[in-house]
């Protein structure tokens, strides 16, 4: 790499941590309040910094049943991201490699149930659960969160898997490869940072939904954390919000454990993968 | 490939593991709604959705230690409700058999959107044994729909007015005893310290229509009022455009709260030292004496007083509080009845009284004590208001145009046009 | 089938829900229908309701605007940050995409609070700054009572949270891109954005198509953001956009019919505002 090149990358990089603050300062403003007795939180002279802060407010949330619902969400949101992107895999698969009657169509509706506006439809939602008695369970609120993130999934996975050249399968197929075995082998890897990116996306949307779990999860023992978050704001008659943004910290940290878990997977992409195969 | 292979099945195989744990889960909750009644109720597990925090710990132990040993064998489950979201969890849950509550609480301005469409049960023949005429009549009125009662009151609250005897004494003003005099002194305050940034008089942000409608009611005006069965927008009319210009003067004179806020926090801006009177719901009391989010050092200089009305008596306020229903699906109803008995009991109300709410019996009042702050809740109950009984309220609310016609009278717009505009919304709403 | 598994779970749990929404759209259904009375046949009442009220189609002009301003700055501020990712060293590209996934994983909670609390009239930090900066007119200034300043908020709260999304999909989409490619172009004297024009955008216009679409559609629905603010200020029936006129239509108050009669309609009006792209789209697939 020639010198300017390297100097530009560097005057980039500088660049890309800028914007990361910036956007990031909403973020440290829920950390920082966390940290700060109500009088400091709202006043006429902000506090940038938590000095002389207190971890009261943490101590207020972990005593409630944080854990409990913890389980439930992580319950929730794993099978949704599981599901969502096996389903999904498969029929991208199905899609972008096979041709046959009504593909077409199939496409369009997927496309089509995007667009649907989901005001309104809880209702029936919940009639739907009650029928096959599965109102408070998790199989059922996941249910409607695989349904809910799977068209989008099979959008984005199949423009992936488009976009893996064929080339390199029919190369693994001469060297005697069945046809499962390429895909495994050799289109497998290369979906990766497709399959992190739309993992990411549903794990987001089922960690995160508030009213279909808010009609769907009655019972105190099966809340979700957005509904437990939501306790906070009457716990006092005044919303508790330094508790808020406490408890929004800890509803937090286990996306960012998922996502340094995977987000390598996303830069190992084709790149490296395809000069191997 | 196998390994990917492998991969993918333990992934499955994960999933159905996690759905196992779920299916488990609700069937051990299942027997919870058996239970059907013949004679003597039946043993049963009992579910009451309260919401918020107004019904403290204390209160809900009394109360299933007291259900339980008066129905042995049955259990009681509080679950607490947020305010939020609760139309929307209600509308869904009270239609189910295997989900519905049996005993839920409701705001008073929600009850009539559900005692019309038989959600709750017919509780009229119970009414003289839960206290008949001694409950709260504008409550029992919005529980009721075509001669038949379905939702009896809970509690109930009310405004008056928290100031700050420091900032009194320095202006060398009293505690108003008419509506003249309080609008003197809220003007007054606010150019006594007017080096405060944002110092209020008298707080009242741009969408507080809740607070600003003591002084609509207070000159006689209303919101909408019923002719003949067909209800009407009234914000147009003389006595109502009297009292809207009051309200203007004192977001432009006696106001320094944003002109477009809300009413949440108002204890934000009291403890700041930017308020010298504001008109808040009882409770703001223990916002304030809260070491955690309050300021109880002020405490010693905040009294307070029920907003006087031009006749010098209480002027009406907004009263606000909850009614209590029992589910038409519930499979319980004997149960759910007992259980409704027991909320409206004297020793369950009056514990209301102890905690600064208005019971639900107007013989508890006198509960409420002798001090300063029982004093102002009672003189503000006597007279206090409920929003128009029309059974469409709800739309007005829902759609905001109260919240639009106040903020923009405090960005000072016409008065006059303002409120025909908003006439005109109301009668489209209601009728 | 490959297709079974996605297609059993989008009709088990969106087919019938669709279906009823379809029939209550005809019927004249509320909470009374809610809780066990039947329903009664109206035709096409609820859509005539919807299509003669002159405000909707303010409130739909208003969002059609929305819709595409943000879409667009949506878009622009994504791909440039995906191609950002591409070009920076491993270090600033973790910071970045952690930075970008801390906002996105934000509870909307705790997000739109912080927000509200930034432009607060009073209390607001953006003020505060302003007014140490020397502009004294920002103290107690309403960011929310003019009409399009509170859109100007609106915008940055929806593009702040729409935004990593965007980022994240092109990105992953990018790292498609083979390597050689660039080389091939840059050997042959090409600019960078020649470079990016001729190889990069063909190859993740896939990715760039969906994720376009889905802006749009998103961005034509909004309404958390909208209802949240329009309790923090601002005046009502200045601000409403498609999601939040149809919850204060009556979906609020229980006018299911109503409320679906107004889906249906919104659904209508977004396949006519994307077919371009559905077209483009469904071309692709011919290839």
């Amino acid at each position: 790499m020639s010198t300017r090149t390297r100097t530009r990358q560097r005057a980039f990089g500088a660049l890309a941590v800028v914007i990361a603050l910036i956007w990031m300062f909403p973020v440290y403003w829920m950390l920082n309040s966390s940290f700060l007795p109500y009088n400091r939180i709202r006043a006429a002279e902000p506090s940038f910094l938590p000095l002389n802060g207190t971890l009261s407010a943490y101590g207020r949330v972990f005593d409630s049943n944080f854990f409990d619902t913890l389980r439930i969400s992580a319950m929730v949101t794993g099978i949704t991201v599981v599901a969502a992107l096996l389903f999904a895999f498969l029929a991208a698969l199905a899609l972008s490699r096979f041709r046959f009657k009504g593909r077409r169509s199939f496409i369009l509706a997927v496309l089509i149930i995007q667009m649907i506006p989901a005001e309104g439809l809880f209702i029936s939602q919940f009639k739907l659960l009650e029928g096959w008695q599965l109102l408070n369970s998790v199989i059922g609120l996941s249910l409607l969160y695989i349904a809910a993130v799977v068209p989008f999934t099979i959008w984005m996975l199949r423009g992936f898997v488009n976009g893996v050249p064929r080339d390199l399968e029919e190369a693994a197929l001469v060297d005697g490869c069945s046809r499962l075995q390429a895909f495994f082998r050799i289109t497998f890897p290369l979906l990766a940072p497709g399959l992190v990116a739309s993992g990411v996306y549903a794990f987001l949307q089922a960690w995160n939904e508030f009213t279909l779990s808010l009609v769907i999860m009655t019972r105190p023992e099966n809340m979700t954390l957005p509904l437990w978050l939501r306790s906070f704001t009457e716990a006092n008659r005044v919303s508790d919000w330094a508790g808020i943004m406490a408890g929004s910290v800890l509803v937090a940290v286990p996306v960012m454990i998922f996502f340094l878990l995977v987000q390598h997977r996303m830069t190992s992409g084709l790149v490296s993968g395809a000069v191997k195969g | 490939m196998n390994r990917a292979l492998r991969l993918t099945a333990g992934l499955a195989a994960a999933a159905l593991a996690l759905s196992a744990c779920g299916g488990d889960g609700d069937d051990s909750t299942e027997p919870a709604a058996g239970g059907e009644s013949a004679g003597t109720p039946e043993p049963a597990d009992l579910r009451l959705w309260l919401n918020g925090p107004d019904t403290p710990q204390s209160m809900r132990d009394w109360l299933v230690a007291e259900f339980e040993e008066q129905n042995p064998g049955s259990t009681l489950t509080i679950e607490e409700q947020e305010w939020e979201g609760l139309v929307d969890r209600l509308t869904t849950s009270l239609g189910s058999e295997s989900e519905t509550p049996d005993v839920v609480e409701v705001g008073n301005t929600q009850a009539p959107t559900f005692t019309t469409v038989g959600a709750f049960t017919d509780i009229t023949d119970l009414l003289p044994d839960l206290g008949g005429d001694d409950l709260l009549q504008g409550f029992v009125d919005a529980g009721s729909a075509d001669g038949s009662t379905y939702a009896v009151p809970l509690y109930a609250g009310s405004s008056y007015v928290f100031y700050r005897k420091d900032l009194f004494a320095a202006s060398g003003l009293e505690v108003p005893t008419t509506m003249q005099e309080f609008v003197d002194a809220a003007v007054k305050l606010k150019q006594d310290n007017a080096s405060v940034p944002n110092f209020s008089g008298f707080w009242l942000p741009g969408q507080d229509w809740r607070d600003g409608a003591a002084f609509l009611w207070d000159a006689g005006g209303d919101f909408a009022v019923e002719d003949g069965g067909e209800w009407s927008g009234a914000l147009s009319s003389p006595e109502s455009q009297e009292g809207l210009q009051l309200v203007q003067r004192l977001f432009t004179e006696a106001s320094g709260a944003p002109k477009d806020g809300n009413e949440a926090d108002g204890h934000v801006p009291f403890c700041a030292g930017e308020v010298g009177m504001a008109l808040r719901p009882g409770w703001l009391r223990g916002s304030l004496e809260d070491p955690e989010i309050g300021c109880p050092d002020l405490m010693a200089n905040v009294g307070v007083f029920a907003l006087p009305g031009t006749d010098g008596e209480p002027a009406p306020v907004l009263l606000g509080g909850s009614n209590v229903a029992v589910s038409a699906k519930s499979p319980n109803q004997e149960l759910s009845a007992k259980l409704l008995e027991l909320i409206l009991s004297d020793e369950f109300q009056s514990q209301y009284a102890e905690n600064g709410l208005t019971p639900a019996k107007v013989s508890l009042a006198d509960g409420l004590g002798t001090d300063e702050f029982a004093a102002a809740t009672i003189e503000a109950v006597t007279n206090a208001k409920l929003t128009p009984a029309a059974a469409a309220w709800a739309t007005v609310e829902g759609s905001r145009v109260l919240e639009d016609l106040f903020v923009a009278i405090a960005n000072g717009g016409d008065v006059q046009q303002l409120a025909e505009d908003a006439d005109a919304a109301i009668a489209d709403q209601l009728g | 089938m490959l297709l079974l598994p996605a297609l059993a779970i989008l009709v088990a749990a969106l087919g019938y829900p669709l279906y009823r929404q379809a029939v209550m759209s005809f019927q004249e259904y509320g909470l009374a229908q809610q809780f066990g009375q039947p329903a009664e046949w109206v035709g096409l009442d609820n859509y005539v309701t919807l299509v003669t009220d002159s405000y909707l189609w303010t409130v739909i002009l208003r969002s059609i605007v929305f819709c595409f301003a943000n879409a667009a700055i949506t878009m622009v501020i994504g791909v440039a940050l995906a191609v950002l990712m591409t070009v920076i060293g491993r270090g600033p590209r973790l910071i970045l995409q952690i930075g970008l996934l801390l906002a996105w994983a934000m509870p909307h909670l705790a997000s739109l609070t912080v927000w509200q609390w930034l432009f607060d009239s009073q209390y607001g930090v953006i003020n505060w700054l302003l007014v140490n900066l020397g502009f004294d007119r920002f103290a107690g200034h309403s960011w929310l009572i003019d009409q399009l300043s509170f859109f100007v908020v609106a915008t940055v709260i929806v593009v702040w949270m729409s935004v990593p999304f965007v980022a994240f999909a092109v990105y992953a989409g990018l790292t498609q891109v083979p390597g050689e490619l660039y080389e091939a172009a840059e050997i042959d004297g090409a600019s960078a954005w020649a470079r990016f024009r001729a190889v990069t955008v063909p190859l993740v216009k896939p990715v760039l198509l969906i994720v376009m679409l889905l802006q749009i559609i998103w961005d034509l629905k909004v309404f958390t953001q909208i209802f949240v603010l329009q309790d923090a200020g601002g005046i009502t029936a200045q601000t409403n956009l498609i999601g939040t006129y149809i919850y204060r239509l009556g979906l609020g108050e229980g006018e299911f019919g109503l409320a679906a009669a107004a889906s249906w309609f919104v659904l209508l009006l977004t396949v006519v505002l994307s077919l371009y792209y559905v077209r483009v789209l469904v071309r692709e697939e011919e290839l």
